[in-house]
């Protein structure tokens, strides 16, 4: 049930329950003032009887001493003279009859007449001996002689002057006195009837109706009353006897007028209060509901208004325009919303921003992506970046230069070119040193144009205090709906594709459908590494190493092959990528230098001097234990240092090039050739690699690729070699698929060409079926010492007994 | 007493012998109330059975004192008279409606003696006309042998050997049946009590 309903149903049904006692009690009250005036009026009716009795009596008796003192009775009585003795009785009652004439009545009417014109009904006279023979009578059947019945009874009665007899069928009040001439010798028994007259007589003075009921000597019931007749008669249910006799009984009976009488103004009240009561009702429920209108309204105001705090949504105007309780709960509420407003802001500030830069961190960026795939206006595209020397400078600068740099790189990434441009709609830093920028794209084909852009914001150096700091940027992109609809989704494809364009030492690529499977197997791929090892899933492979000069053998690039139990067998890029992400490329690069070296010392052991190049990634590089490695490996397997290569590229160099130049160093010092891979793609600086005790530099294959196409490109490879020449390098490129792209490395010197023009990767004992092959040109190595004469492995010895004594 | 210690043939010789020779016995007759004081002014007479007593000329005053008449309890011989002197300053009527004697004396003052002769035995109530609460008894009776008692309740009759009955009354305290009373030569003593009731009606209870 509503509150407002309740509460006028309450007020209601209270005013119902206090105006019902009340017209109870009312109505209690008019009955009992009812009775108490009946009972009034009875008591007074009673007091009125007594005295007309009384003065009846005393009438009668005076009367009576008028007849018993007559000397003359007496004498007629001491004769028994009857008839004059009834004439004496005849006589009294005239002059009864005439003292009690009514108004108005003849002056001196005969008895009969002043009889009937009197107040009297009848009159009784009984002259009667002591033993109750009767002497004379008036108004009896009665006859000399005969006993008068009721002379014991009246004796016997306890007021025996005031009695009441039924005789000849009328009720009389009768005194009795004795005749004494001197000693009583006769009883003079008066009574007046009590009839019509009487009782019409007391009816008149009185609010209540007087009925008679007498009981005839004959069992009969005489009745004689005041009530109307009829229906009214029944209608009158108090009645107040009052015994006058053992056969005689008079009722009273309140009259419709006294009733009336008595209870009119009760009557009016209780009207009046049933009025009130009906108006007080229709009042109260208005009044109410009104008030609990007044009070349910705002409160339905403020469940609305908690509705919608709830929901989220702080600008509710909580308006209870009061003063009371309401309106305080009201302010209240309003504080409370504006306070959980802020602490909301605070909240989300804190999870969805970055607290260097202020920028969006990951989750908010990713709610902003899902919703811009929510509108599905247009192609949305994600791009991450990934600072690549940040760690450097945190490292050496220290972490303020560090944030400086974070948040001059956000303000180049926020001040990006706007929407029109097809530009940045969200930009956000993910992790310490990882961007992200989303935009909207008038179509997916936009995506690599505006990524590069972004780029290029991020290639001039950043200046924290005056100070230039270099940084560039790996980018990676990726496109919704083409790549993925889902926003994690699209930023895990970003990803990849970052971590392609890193892998292909690019500092750009879109993400492509083929780094899909990469990424689907990368959660177990760490695990099936480890298993690849012992299981003895990888395998290597080597490429031969063509002397361009001579189209003699020069060497062999070992590459690896991993014979995957569902996959079939998976080149490097499935996952030497993965493997230097989390650092497991140490334990790949440990087990290619084994076996390769193995391999190489094996064939050396037979005959076959094949220098083999083995490709040591940047983490190798920063490895301290590398050199150590190198030679327990060289030392165990008694291969010439001069058979080995190693493959080093340029991104080795970046973190901490003292470090790694100290590395190559020592490595150089054991008689191992150096090689830099994917020469042209990196950043390192010419006066470093001036520097380097490398032996050869290895073009990127990308170069070689676009060779026969580009004249650009010819011209940069001429450069590459040139520069190789002339810092007294051997120059390597690799990638050869052609005839024409081979003629064109012969005419710009280049020294040694890799690729599918001479032969593909193929396991060990393929290539050394392939260089048993006739047709193949002699390989062009070195004479080759024998382990004992090699002052390189002296060296090694003398390495490996220097670090193990530290 | 004495006969209590004579042989039983010693007094009924002695009884025979006074008998013939017809010597008049004294009888006590005591009378006393229901409640046993002594009866004072009640009437006791005694009749002898067989004799008939020729009547008296007695005469009698039945004074009117202090609108009283005096004595209020009167017995005479049959045949007497009775005088009604008034002693008082207001006149007085008498009169008696009983069977035995109804007469009427006019209003009257002072000693006129006024008199009336009560001849026929019965009692006889003397009331005034204008006074209700004057009453008087006159008990008229044939036997010469009748007494008012003193207050001691008791008196002497010297009656002659033979049967007599005797009976008591007075008009307040009750009365006493006639009794057989067998009087000899011996003096003799008679004790009666007298009965009453509620409704004691003086008039109808008159033994006589």
């Amino acid at each position: 049930m509503q509150l407002r309903t309740r509460i006028a149903l309450t007020f209601s049904i209270l005013l119902t329950v206090a105006l019902g006692t009340a017209l109870a009690v009312v109505s209690l009250a008019t009955q009992d003032i009812k009775e108490r005036t009946v009972a009034h009026e009875v008591g007074n009716f009673g007091t009125a009887f007594q005295a007309l009795l009384e003065a009846n009596r005393r009438e009668l008796t005076e009367a009576a001493h008028s007849v018993t003192d007559d000397f003359a009775v007496k004498q007629q009585i001491a004769v028994r003279d009857s008839a004059t003795l009834a004439s004496t009785l005849d006589n009294s009652v005239c002059r009864i009859a005439r003292a009690n004439l009514s108004t108005g009545a003849a002056p001196y009417p005969p008895c009969e007449a002043a009889l009937a014109q009197s107040r009297i009904d009848g009159v009784l006279s009984v002259l009667t001996t002591l033993n109750g023979t009767v002497m004379a009578s008036y108004g009896s059947a009665l006859e000399p002689g005969q006993p008068f019945p009721h002379l014991a009874e009246i004796l016997a009665s306890k007021q025996p002057q005031s009695a009441f007899i039924v005789e000849n069928g009328r009720l009389y009040q009768i005194v009795i006195v004795d005749v004494r001439s001197p000693l009583r010798v006769a009883w003079l028994i008066m009574g007046f009837e009590l009839g019509a007259k009487t009782i019409a007589e007391l009816r008149k003075n009185s609010l209540l109706d007087v009925t008679l009921r007498t009981v005839m000597p004959d069992g009969r019931t005489q009745v004689r009353s005041t009530l109307p007749d009829g229906a009214g008669r029944t209608q009158r249910p108090a009645v107040y006897p009052i015994a006058l006799s053992g056969s005689a009984t008079m009722e009273l009976s309140p009259t419709g007028m006294l009733l009336e009488e008595a209870t009119k103004p009760f009557d009016e009240l209780r009207n009046q209060l049933a009025w009130l009561a009906v108006l007080s009702l229709l009042a109260t429920a208005a009044a109410g509901f009104w008030l609990a209108r007044n009070i349910t309204k705002p409160l339905e105001n403020l469940t609305r208004a908690v509705a919608h705090i709830r929901a989220g949504r702080y600008d509710t105007e909580v308006t209870v325009e009061r003063h009371d309780e309401l309106g305080t709960l009201a302010e209240g509420l309003q504080l409370m919303q504006a306070e959980v407003h802020d602490r909301d802001q605070r909240i989300r500030r804190l999870a969805y921003q970055d607290a260097v830069t202020g920028l969006m961190n990951r989750t908010a960026f990713v709610e902003c992506v899902t919703a811009a795939l929510a509108d599905r206006r247009g192609p949305v595209a994600v791009v991450l970046f990934n600072l690549q020397r940040f760690r450097r400078i945190n490292e050496h600068l220290g972490y303020e230069v560090g944030d400086a740099v974070l948040r001059q790189v956000a303000e180049r990434l926020t001040g990006a070119p706007g929407r029109e441009d097809g530009g940045v709609v969200a930009v956000a830093r993910l992790g310490a040193d990882e961007f992200a920028a989303m935009t909207a794209l008038g179509s997916a084909a936009d995506a690599e144009r505006w990524g590069m852009r972004l780029l290029g914001r991020l290639s001039d150096p950043v200046v924290v205090d005056a100070q230039p700091i270099d940084i560039s940027a790996t980018a990676g992109a990726a496109v919704a709906p083409t790549d993925s609809e889902d926003a994690e989704q699209l930023l895990v494809c970003a990803d990849l594709a970052l971590q392609s364009a890193r892998g292909e030492k690019r500092s750009f690529a879109l993400y492509r459908a083929s780094l899909k499977p990469a990424t689907r197997d990368q959660l177990s791929l760490l695990g099936e590494l480890t298993q690849a090892i012992a299981r003895d899933e990888l395998k290597l492979h080597f490429q031969p190493q063509i002397e361009l000069a001579t189209g003699r053998v020069a060497g062999a690039e070992v590459l690896m092959r991993w014979q995957h139990p569902q996959r079939g067998l998976l080149g490097p890029l499935a996952f030497i990528p993965f493997a230097e992400q989390t650092g497991f490329i140490r334990r790949l690069t440990q087990w290619v230098l084994d076996h390769a070296i193995a391999q190489a010392a094996d064939w050396y052991r037979r005959g076959v001097s094949l220098p083999i190049a083995v490709n040591i990634s940047a983490d190798d590089l920063a490895d301290m234990q590398l050199d150590l490695r190198v030679a327990a490996a060289l030392q165990q397997h008694g291969l010439p240092p001069n058979l080995l290569t190693l493959e080093v590229t340029e991104s080795g160099f970046i973190d901490n090039p003292a470090r790694a130049l100290k590395m190559l160093e020592t490595l150089a010092t054991l008689g191992v050739r150096l090689s830099i891979d994917d020469f042209g793609t990196g950043y390192s600086s010419l006066s470093h690699l001036a520097r380097m005790p490398v032996d050869e530099v290895k073009i990127d294959r990308s170069f070689v690729i676009g060779l026969e196409a580009d004249a650009e490109f010819a011209t940069v490879v001429r450069s590459a070699i040139e520069m190789g020449h002339n810092l007294g390098l051997k120059v390597v490129a690799e990638g050869i698929e052609t005839e024409t792209s081979a003629q064109r490395l012969r005419a710009m010197h280049c020294d040694i060409a890799q690729g599918y023009l001479y032969a593909q990767p193929m396991p060990g004992a393929a290539i050394e079926q392939w260089l048993r092959d006739p047709r193949r040109i002699p390989l062009a190595v070195a004479p080759i010492p024998t382990p004992a004469q090699m002052p390189t492995s002296t060296a090694t010895a003398t390495l490996l007994r220097s670090r193990s004594s530290r | 007493m004495r006969s209590s210690r004579t042989p039983a043939w010693t007094l009924a010789l002695l009884g025979a012998l006074a008998c013939n020779e017809a010597r008049a016995a004294h009888v006590t007759v005591e009378v006393k109330t229901a409640n046993g004081t002594a009866a004072a002014a009640a009437i006791v007479v005694i009749d002898a059975v067989d004799a008939s007593a020729a009547p008296g000329h007695d005469k009698a005053v039945v004074d009117q004192v202090n609108k009283q008449f005096d004595p209020q309890i009167n017995v005479v011989r049959t045949g007497s008279t009775i005088v009604f002197p008034n002693h008082d300053q207001i006149h007085h009527q008498v009169y008696s409606f009983s069977d035995a004697k109804r007469f009427e004396l006019d209003l009257h003052a002072g000693s006129r003696n006024a008199s009336e002769v009560f001849d026929k035995p019965g009692l006889v109530v003397l009331g005034c006309n204008i006074h209700d609460r004057m009453l008087a008894f006159v008990a008229v009776v044939d036997s010469p042998y009748f007494m008012k008692l003193p207050a001691t309740g008791s008196g002497e009759f010297d009656l002659p050997p033979g049967h007599y009955t005797v009976s008591a009354w007075h008009p307040d305290l009750g009365v006493v049946a006639k009794q057989p009373l067998t009087v000899e030569s011996q003096d003799s003593r008679v004790s009666l009590t007298l009965r009453t009731s509620a409704d004691f009606d003086p008039v109808a209870a008159w033994p006589e």
